[in-house]
């Protein structure tokens, strides 16, 4: 016989943690100013996300257990981020593109790869995720990983310009009168076999 | 005091209500094909994304360094890799004998032979390569893990199952299938409204904007934007229709009237998702799990009386 209380107790347990990940995630879009709610709001948005980053152990120290707990519960369940996607506006996408700059002055152009269009779902998330200021760190050991993985197949490759990008697609009417999408470059880095060496 | 008991009891019968299994079965049977299309699909890729640094796409390390940094004790391909290395396997190996032991778990699934072991072992090497893959994973590997994590703790074997016949397991007790599925139906609720309430908080979705953007993304436009165009008054309505359809979803999946309704709503959404943007695993997944909540007839006499009788 399995006991009421315990399955109650976890049940209210689970809920509260996915209401505490959701409200922060819908929080912090309004405290961005993403939304169409008005600006008066985003100081008290910014207020309440805090309390829910605390629900959810997020002002312990690093090591602490509790957020350690947390966190790892959260994960096993799958529920460690919110459901807004798509939302409250769907982004623009991002585009990676290599210059291949070759001993014999060759310049060629490509882009990181994958076979299947399941991976490719995929990279197109990772590049999405290296316009949010929060991945700025990663982003240079990101792309210069990605850089490699096109120097693997191309040795001869004396240096690489990796320029990243945010896609801006037209809107309807936009693209009824012929307008494309734009590239506005975001950053770029320069990437040479010696470096990589060093 | 008798008030507050009253709404405990309340609340006892909202989550433990007495089930058949047929739910049970097809969230096994959806998982299983999800697990094993997932499997399938990422095959030839399955090395790149996963390999060590210099070996693959970016580098597994990465990925599971910011997965440490929320916390260290979170599964990850790495353990398996260590694991591996004192028995003298290779990386690839490794990963070659996860990939196949994830497309197995799921045909067991599907089949329901070994259904907890299969459910366990699809959830975990799941969560190891969600979780390695980092900034490469995105919506529907949440949905997998959470339908997996759900499925691992639910009352397995159905009676549908390879297992029921061979072993000829007790029939499960109904209030505790009955939670599973409230557990199941409750997230589905969560999962709706925190989208809809963002959506409806964007200008985008009102006026078909945002449609239009997701369908001509380069990598998911399946559907030729002269195509689009053609049917552009049709977006801000859609658009509108996908906000409303999702806010209200916790209150109108409820009733029984609205039921059916709201269920074609959401598996249409889905459907067209999965075909008209590529997001093939995220919609069957969103599908399953909608169908398994919210589309299986559960409530059978026998149930109830199995319930009553488990009661006295």
């Amino acid at each position: 016989m399995f006991s009421k209380r315990i399955h109650a107790a976890w049940f209210g347990i689970h809920f509260v943690l996915i209401t505490a990940v959701c409200l922060a995630g819908l929080l912090s879009l309004i405290a961005e100013g993403s939304t169409i709610l008005p600006a008066a709001l985003d100081r008290y948005a910014r207020k309440a996300e805090l309390g829910a980053a605390w629900l959810l152990g997020k002002q312990a120290a690093e090591s602490s257990p509790v957020r350690q707990g947390i966190a790892t519960y959260l994960h096993a369940a799958g529920v460690q981020a919110g459901y807004s996607f798509f939302a409250p506006n769907v982004p623009s996408y991002h585009k990676l593109t290599f210059e291949l700059f070759y001993d014999d002055g060759r310049v060629e152009y490509e882009s990181p790869r994958v076979r299947s269009k399941a991976a490719a779902l995929r990279l197109d998330s990772l590049l999405d995720r290296l316009a949010e200021s929060r991945y700025e760190p990663l982003r240079e050991v990101v792309v210069k990983m990605l850089a490699f993985s096109v120097w693997r197949e191309r040795p001869e490759v004396k240096k690489i310009r990796a320029t990243f990008g945010s896609v801006n697609p037209p809107d309807i009417s936009e693209f009824e009168h012929g307008k494309a999408e734009t590239l506005q470059p975001m950053f770029s880095f320069d990437f040479s076999l010696r470096e990589r060496e060093r | 005091m008798t008030r507050l008991r009253e709404r405990w009891e309340r609340l006892l019968d909202f989550l433990f209500p007495p089930k058949t299994d047929m739910w049970l079965a097809m969230l096994r049977i959806g998982l299983g094909l999800q697990v094993t299309v997932y499997a399938l699909f990422l095959r030839s890729d399955w090395h790149y994304l996963f390999a060590s640094i210099g070996k693959g796409l970016v580098g597994r390390e990465l990925g599971e360094a910011m997965t440490s940094f929320d916390s260290p004790l979170i599964p990850k391909l790495s353990w398996l890799i260590t694991l591996g290395r004192s028995v003298n396997m290779s990386e690839e190996t490794v990963l070659t004998v996860a990939w196949v032991c994830l497309f197995s778990a799921g045909c067991f699934l599907m089949l329901g032979l070994f259904c907890r072991p299969a459910a366990i072992s699809a959830w975990f090497l799941h969560l190891c390569a969600a979780e390695s893959g980092g900034l490469l994973a995105y919506g529907a590997d949440n949905f997998m893990t959470t339908a997996l994590f759900y499925l691992m703790l639910s009352p397995l074997p159905d009676r549908f199952a390879f297992d029921h016949w061979v072993v000829k397991t007790k029939a499960k007790n109904p209030e505790l299938l009955g939670f599973w599925l409230r557990v199941l139906q409750v997230q589905l609720c969560f999962v709706y409204f925190i989208g809809g309430l963002a959506k409806c908080l964007g200008n985008g979705w009102w006026n078909g904007s945002n449609l239009w953007r997701a369908l001509i993304r380069s990598s998911l436009n399946v559907v030729s934007p002269d195509i689009l165009v053609r049917f552009k008054y049709t977006l801000p309505p859609l658009g509108i229709a996908i906000c409303l359809l999702e806010v209200s979803y916790p209150i109108f999946i409820w009733m029984k009237r609205t039921r059916l309704v709201w269920l074609i709503g959401i598996l249409a959404m889905h459907a067209a998702i999965g075909l008209m943007m590529g997001m093939y695993l995220f919609a069957l997944v969103m599908i399953v799990m909608n169908l398994a909540a919210f589309g299986v007839p559960c409530t059978s006499t026998r149930a109830q009386a199995t319930s009553k009788s488990g009661n006295q």
